[in-house]
């Protein structure tokens, strides 16, 4: 016996009661998600702009938000955000065709990672209200690594892919083939392992900036 | 509310009050006639069998709980002056004889009819106390298996508030165990210590006179350490207090 | 078993870490605001207690059905490209690990603090290989430097001060950190494990859920070292006890706003990270290899006896948070893989009942934990079913069982017990004055640390039945 025959089989031994189809087994389990405002904290505000809900959120957590107009004008915002952080105007970016046209004006902007990445851009593929949570999913033109790496994270969201709550990602997740990885970013990375007392950078970045904008024209 | 003005009622006194400090039961049997209740104490009664339930000793606590219930057959309501020993018979009782043909009805019935005295008080029977006065402040510890297992804690409160001049001073940590757990005080000794220490901290922190409670485990636990801490703190169980009987003697008190 | 429970006893543990006044303060520091913050979070969340109730019927589904969703999660873990293993016991999820990183030739490995790789004692499996083994946690980074288990399911180095974790970091970074303060540590400990993180051959983690119909893993965390892990090196092991699995995503995350709640009073943690199978083509970065091992290890044995509520468990850390046991003695005098509450019934599981019978017994029954168990489990009621098989096993002392067959001898016998009862309280009169007794022989666990106080020489049965038998009264 294989130990995947001994464990399966042990489960089925433990069975009181005859195992059941797997429609039935199907159907069960999406009961179990019925109604699902009843069990999840609600927007606020209740009826407004998801832009606001998400805001709100997010800035509790220590994320900064920024609102622009389009993409066009991210460049200029980037400028001032490196200048008001002391940081040089360099920055890694993500590869994204989003991203492609842009003129950088001043800032030097490259690819490959550091291990000691002061700042990278990324775009988010979603964002969610309920919890202030950016998506980024893995890919040919977003590297995992552009999140976790540099000490600011600045993420590009577009207000119309914002989804009120997380079973609406999790619906629109359903809809598509799984990436390697699909990452829910809510705040910046942050620590309380030393007696309980909360300390923002511990590995990932210790600045989310959230660039949110009307569109990616 | 009961449906019957004058229900007969059996007084389980615990073990503890019955040795330690059989006012509580008087206190409890004038509480309840004054609520209207016709009080009866069946002499079969020992223990409800708790501490053969919380060692692992099932058999012993099923023979116990067997016993109790035969003992208590016939009468309205089962009322005991502590929560803990209350939850052993409303929980306990049929859960240890849920296998046992002949038992696990009585057991449920019971169950049902069994109460904690401060709530059978106010939830059952719709009483507070009259003219009562005590100039005093006093604060109160919720114990954990009345609170948890059977949801006393607005009855004792309610009550207290109808006495002219007592104070009530909140307490902090009033929902944290005492460290008393029955046999685990003696069992893991150093363990319960560190624990009720720092309850009795949090007691003399409320800067009350009395502290009070509804389990004379509890009460006995936190009085003793408080006592040989060097604390004035006085400990009465709530319905020595509701009785009018704390100008009197406290736990460890001589007449 | 690979946590042998270690001597000294469980009572010598506890007295130390009684005596132990810095641990006290440690533990108190965290847990005093992890308490805080998980009741700020719940009275923030008015549908708490609908979404526990919630989560404890989607962990009973899947309890109820963990064959068909197991082989679910296998298949579309496979279509996604990850090799998934088996493992009956600890030893061969170890073997099994400790293969895959043999095969690679991995130096060195980088792991994302897993309970479940605590529980099948994985760091001392990869020392004994020979690999390097770099605990990317801060928490589990602390107490690799100090040599440590850890303490805490959510906190693992819960008993270190900060000063304690200064001293630490000072001997073991290259440059030392500049001050004690919190801030300047994590900043120290991101500078020294920067290099290991890009350096490893191989990187492993546990799951918070096993998703079946995607099959994916999910790891929450909330300083990123999870995805600084798993991402870099050329394979991925992920090591996860059988219970994890969840349906879909959907049920993941109903399940996650208890968990973070109950664990750190967040509402997410700032990581929540699916791993489906190994890096896709022309991705621009992740592992080639994704290894998932299944791990059994008791689990299939609780399903068929008493303590088949605790697979629910979702490892949040709340019952322990909320111990006044656990809040005295810290987590390692528990002397297992899990301390507190939940600990107690596990480790006999996964331990053995008979060098750990202690630890259900060390509970006051309280029902605080369960009152704050995010999945409703009846922890005082499993504990107390531990007690039971330690009493039909023989396994309680002789002194308990003699002392309690006297008492229950006379509880069983009404009229007897009340004649004991008149007799005993005048006994116990004579050895005290006044209203207290100091010192009681047969009871020195009690008066040793508090008074007894003194009982009236008449037992409430007996000053009843004068009463009444002058008053002319019934019974």
């Amino acid at each position: 016996m294989t130990a995947r025959d001994d464990i399966l089989g042990a489960i089925r031994a433990a069975r009181a009661t005859p195992a059941r189809t797997a429609e039935a087994i199907a159907a069960e389990a999406a009961s179990l998600l019925d109604a699902p405002e009843t069990t999840r904290p609600g927007l606020a505000p209740a009826a407004g702009d998801l832009a606001d809900a998400f805001a709100r959120k997010a800035g509790a957590l220590g994320t900064t938000i920024e609102h622009l107009p389009d993409i066009a004008a991210i460049p200029a915002a980037l400028r001032r955000y490196l200048d008001t952080h002391g940081l040089p105007a360099s920055l890694a970016v993500q590869p994204a065709a989003e991203f492609a046209g842009l003129d950088w004006g001043g800032v030097a902007i490259h690819r490959d990672l550091a291990p000691d990445e002061p700042a990278a851009l990324g775009l988010a593929l979603c964002g969610i209200a309920e919890s202030g949570s950016l998506v980024v999913h893995s890919g040919p033109d977003a590297p995992v690594l552009l999140s976790f790496l540099p000490l600011h994270h600045i993420v590009v969201l577009r207000v119309d892919t914002l989804l009120p709550h997380l079973e609406d990602y999790a619906a629109l997740m359903a809809k598509q083939a799984s990436p390697r990885n699909a990452i829910l970013i809510t705040g910046p990375s942050g620590t309380t392992d030393i007696e309980g007392s909360y300390v923002r950078g511990a590995h990932g970045p210790g600045f989310l900036h959230v660039i949110l904008t009307r569109s990616t024209d | 509310m009961s449906a019957k003005p004058h229900p007969r009622v059996g007084l389980f006194v615990t073990c503890l009050v019955d040795a330690i400090r059989p006012q509580i039961g008087f206190a409890a049997i004038q509480l309840l006639e004054e609520a209207g209740c016709i009080v009866e104490v069946p002499a079969a009664q020992t223990c409800c069998g708790q501490p053969a339930l919380n060692s692992g000793d099932d058999a012993d606590a099923a023979h116990l709980a067997r016993q109790t219930i035969a003992a208590f057959e016939g009468l309205d309501h089962v009322v005991l002056p502590s929560g803990s020993c209350a939850a052993t018979m409303v929980h306990g009782y049929p859960e240890l004889l849920a296998d046992d043909p002949d038992w696990a009805a009585r057991a449920r019935a019971f169950a049902a009819r069994t109460h904690e005295i401060t709530s059978f008080l106010v939830d059952v029977m719709g009483y507070r106390p009259q003219g009562r006065r005590l100039d005093a402040s006093a604060t109160y510890h919720d114990s954990c298996s009345g609170l948890r297992d059977l949801g006393v804690a607005a009855q004792p409160r309610a009550m207290l508030a109808e006495i002219e001049g007592l104070q009530m001073h909140g307490l902090e940590g009033n929902d944290v165990c005492c460290g008393f757990g029955g046999t685990f005080c003696v069992k893991y000794a150093p363990i319960s210590n560190a624990i009720v220490t720092e309850k009795a901290e949090a007691v003399e922190r409320s800067g009350a006179d009395l502290l009070l409670g509804g389990d004379l485990g509890c009460l006995m636990n936190m009085a003793g350490k408080l006592h040989r801490r060097g604390a004035r703190t006085r400990c009465f169980h709530t319905v020595e207090v509701l009785a009018g009987l704390a100008d009197g003697p406290a736990i460890g008190e001589e007449a | 078993m690979s946590h042998p429970i270690p001597q000294p006893s469980f009572k010598a543990r506890a007295e130390a870490a009684l005596a132990d006044r810095t641990l006290k303060l440690a533990i108190d520091r965290t847990t005093g605001t992890a308490e805080a913050k998980r009741a700020a979070a719940v009275a923030a969340f008015p549908e708490f207690d609908a979404a526990r109730r919630r989560g404890r019927a989607i962990k009973d589904h899947v309890i109820a059905h963990l064959d068909h969703y197991l082989e679910q999660f296998e298949r579309n873990a496979t279509a996604a490209g990850a090799k998934v293993h088996w493992a009956r016991t600890d030893a061969e999820a170890r073997a099994i690990v400790t293969r895959i990183c043999l095969d690679a030739d991995a130096k060195l490995v980088t792991r994302a603090k897993s309970m479940l790789g605590e529980e099948i004692g994985l760091p001392h499996a990869l020392a004994d290989a020979g690999i390097e083994r770099v605990e990317t946690d801060l928490a589990e980074h602390i107490i690799q430097l100090a040599g440590e288990a850890p303490s805490h399911i959510i906190w693992p180095a819960m008993h270190r001060t900060r000063e304690q974790v200064a001293e630490l970091f000072r001997a073991g970074h290259q440059p030392p950190p500049a001050a004690e303060d919190p801030a300047t540590m994590v900043q120290s400990a991101r500078r020294a494990l920067r290099a290991k993180f890009l350096g490893a051959d191989i990187g492993i983690s546990g799951a918070n859920f096993l998703v079946a119909d995607t099959g994916a893993t999910c790891t929450v965390t909330n300083e990123g070292n999870a995805e600084l892990t798993t991402t870099p090196p050329r394979i991925h092991i992920v090591t996860a006890g059988i219970e994890k699995i969840v349906p879909s995503t959907a049920h993941a995350f109903a399940l996650l706003r208890l968990l973070v709640r109950s664990a750190t009073g967040g509402e997410l943690t700032q990581y929540t990270t699916f791993h489906c199978g190994p890096k896709r083509p022309g991705d621009a970065d992740g592992p080639e290899e994704m290894h998932i091992v299944l791990v059994d290890n008791g689990r299939t044995r609780m399903l068929g006896d008493e303590f088949r509520e605790m697979l629910r468990c979702i490892r949040c850390g709340a019952c322990m948070n909320h111990c006044v046991v656990y809040r005295q003695i810290g987590g390692h005098a528990y002397g297992g893989t899990y301390p507190g509450p939940m600990g107690s019934v596990l480790t006999p599981v996964l331990d053995g009942l008979a060098g750990s019978r202690d630890l259900p017994n060390a509970c006051t029954l309280n029902g605080r934990c369960e009152e704050v168990c995010p999945v409703g489990i009846p922890l005082p009621t499993l504990l107390r079913a531990w007690r039971s098989r330690s009493w039909r096993e023989g396994l309680e002392p002789g002194t308990l069982r003699a002392g309690l067959g006297v008492w229950a001898m006379l509880a069983r016998r009404p009229a007897l017990y009340r004649l004991a009862s008149r007799i005993g309280v005048r006994a116990l009169r004579l050895f005290g004055r006044g209203g207290w007794i100091a010192r009681l022989p047969l009871a020195g666990g009690w008066t040793r640390y508090r008074d007894m106080p003194r009982p009236p020489g008449r037992t409430f049965m007996d000053q009843y039945r004068r009463t009444r038998a002058q008053k002319g009264g019934r019974r």
